[in-house]
């Protein structure tokens, strides 16, 4: 296989006494879609966070395209072309929703104090944006207050945004929960299409059956600890991940 | 016009384009300010004490008030922007007593008495007076309309209020939170020192107590009641606030009930202000004015 793109080493974050994430370790591929499973406070998030910057690891690195980036903060990090998605959805509430992709296509701009004065509401700048709402399913949707729509509508509108920052990663933290199942048939077909564009998809999930069916791999984390790593038939199988986890899901799934 | 309704009007424009540079900062950025007046302060004392004692014109001078202001407000905003919020609001009352002591106890800025004998403006070789004083302060208002008309088509603008409706989820598109909050308060506190400098060209007179906390709460219930974040709230705002407590001076007994009764009719019909989002004026006249809340 080829050079990973986001290597994880090591990584632990620690609040106080709590080990939210304890010396994990992963690699993600390009063009792959690395699932990270766990049950509730397992640590995904947290490590989610560590990756986008929100928090400073305690320890460990962070390497993307051979370059640390632990430490960097969170715009600097999209700035590398790492885009996410929020598990409690954080659309700009009073703008229309293609302005919130808008907001994303401004990233090659923020960072210079000269590029920020010109006009943001072109002709071809809105173009671009409706392009990606088409390509989430969203355009229709356009010109409506972000803050009005469904639960469904707003994660694809955070993927939206998402794919316009994420040239090289997006990271979705459970898109799917909440998420009615028409809903998370199509999601999965969005998932799989971004990764023929090229894109490589890490995302956090513990619906057991979506990651199953969408991820390459999966890393599964339990109280902080990564516990498995596989193909998802091979993590099927894992008795630690049953144990932890699986074992208890399908009783509940089954019922 | 007789000079009483000019002085009125001419002070509502003044206080028009200090309450527009306050919108930058509260309306745009969404970052709360309760000390505004400071600044309006510090721009009003640069302009006297550049006049009179360095005796600069008001030309010349306006440029330096303007980058003082602007100036000091980055240096405040630094330390203060880190907090948000209700924090943000204390900092910023903070902010406003202390600046009004300095003026207040520091000799070189005339203590209790103030900085009296401001030159007027001169424009063309005349001394600018009543209505042609008003005319200029319209002028520079449409400015002020203008600059902030233009940060609202700005990238610098549509990340500002990415800062202001979601912080996270803005920094996570690359943008940096503390900068664009950094831009819109200097972008404010400078517009705020243009409206100052004006204020002391028209009173001739300064004192400490012109810039106090009462009169921050007073530009803020002007942008309030105008509609926070839309381009028109401030002179809105500043007319309504400036022109009734004239209109109703015979039932001056009562000014304090009848404003209680306009706050809670606010609250009750227009909670996000005359001009704001679903308010009456916003479903008659949305196809007239342009630049609303974005």
């Amino acid at each position: 296989m080829n050079r990973p793109l986001l290597t994880v080493t090591g990584l632990s974050k620690h609040f106080g006494g709590l080990k939210a994430v304890d010396n994990v370790d992963f690699e993600l591929f390009p063009e792959e879609i690395l699932g990270i499973l766990g049950p509730n406070g397992a640590g995904k998030t947290v490590c989610f966070n560590l990756i986008c910057g929100v928090y400073k690891p305690t320890k460990g690195e962070v390497i993307l395209d051979g370059q640390r980036i632990d430490g960097f903060s969170t715009n600097e990090i999209a700035n590398l072309g790492v885009g996410r998605t929020f598990q409690i959805v954080k659309p700009f509430s009073s703008l229309t929703v293609l302005e919130n992709v808008l907001v994303a296509r401004g990233i090659t701009r923020y960072n210079s104090l000269s590029k920020v004065w010109s006009v943001w509401q072109s002709s071809a700048e809105k173009k671009a944006a409706l392009e990606i709402l088409e390509h989430v399913g969203l355009a229709d949707m356009a010109n409506r207050k972000a803050g009005l729509l469904p639960l469904g509508y707003l994660r694809r509108l955070e993927i939206a945004r998402a794919l316009v920052v994420g040239s090289r990663i997006i990271l979705l933290d459970e898109s799917f929960s909440g998420l009615r199942p028409e809903e998370i048939g199509q999601l999965e077909n969005l998932i799989q299409s971004i990764r023929q564009d090229g894109i490589t998809v890490l995302l956090i999930e513990h619906n057991v059956r979506v990651t199953m069916g969408i991820c390459d791999r999966i890393v599964v984390l339990d109280h902080g600890r990564k516990i498995a790593e596989g193909e998802p038939e091979a993590i099927q199988q894992n008795d630690r991940v049953i144990e932890a986890y699986l074992g208890r899901r399908r009783g509940k799934d089954a019922a | 016009m007789n000079a009483y309704v000019i002085t009125i009007a001419t002070i509502i424009v003044i206080n028009a384009i200090t309450v527009c540079g306050l919108n930058v900062i509260v309306g745009y950025a969404g970052q709360i300010s309760l000390g505004h007046a400071a600044f309006v302060g510090i721009g009003a004392y640069s302009a006297a004490l550049l006049s009179t004692k360095a005796g600069l014109s008001f030309w010349a001078a306006l440029p330096i008030v303007i980058a003082i202001c602007g100036f000091i407000g980055l240096l405040l905003g630094l330390p203060s922007l880190r907090v948000k919020d209700d924090f943000l609001a204390i900092t910023t009352i903070g902010i406003n007593f202390i600046v009004e002591a300095i003026f207040l106890y520091i000799p070189f800025f005339g203590g209790a008495l103030g900085i009296g004998g401001i030159p007027r403006i001169m424009l063309f070789g005349m001394k600018v007076k009543g209505l042609v004083f008003f005319e200029l302060c319209l002028v520079f208002l449409v400015l002020v309309l203008l600059i902030c008309w233009w940060f609202t088509r700005s990238w610098a603008g549509l990340a500002s209020f990415a800062v202001r409706e979601e912080e996270s989820a803005a920094s996570s598109m690359g943008i940096s939170p503390m900068r664009f909050k950094l831009l819109a308060f200097v972008i404010g506190t400078a517009i705020a020192g243009l409206g100052g400098a004006l204020y002391a060209h028209y009173m001739r007179f300064i004192s400490a107590t012109d810039f106090s906390f009462p009169v921050s709460i007073s530009l803020l219930s002007m942008l309030v009641l105008g509609g926070m974040g839309n381009l028109w709230a401030p002179l809105v705002g500043a007319v309504i606030l400036g022109s009734l407590p004239e209109i109703f001076r015979p039932l001056v007994d009562y000014r304090i009930l009848f404003y209680t009764v306009l706050l809670l009719l606010m609250i009750r019909f227009q909670p996000a202000g005359l001009l704001g989002e679903d308010s009456f004026a916003r479903h008659v006249f949305s196809s007239v004015l342009p630049g609303g809340k974005k």
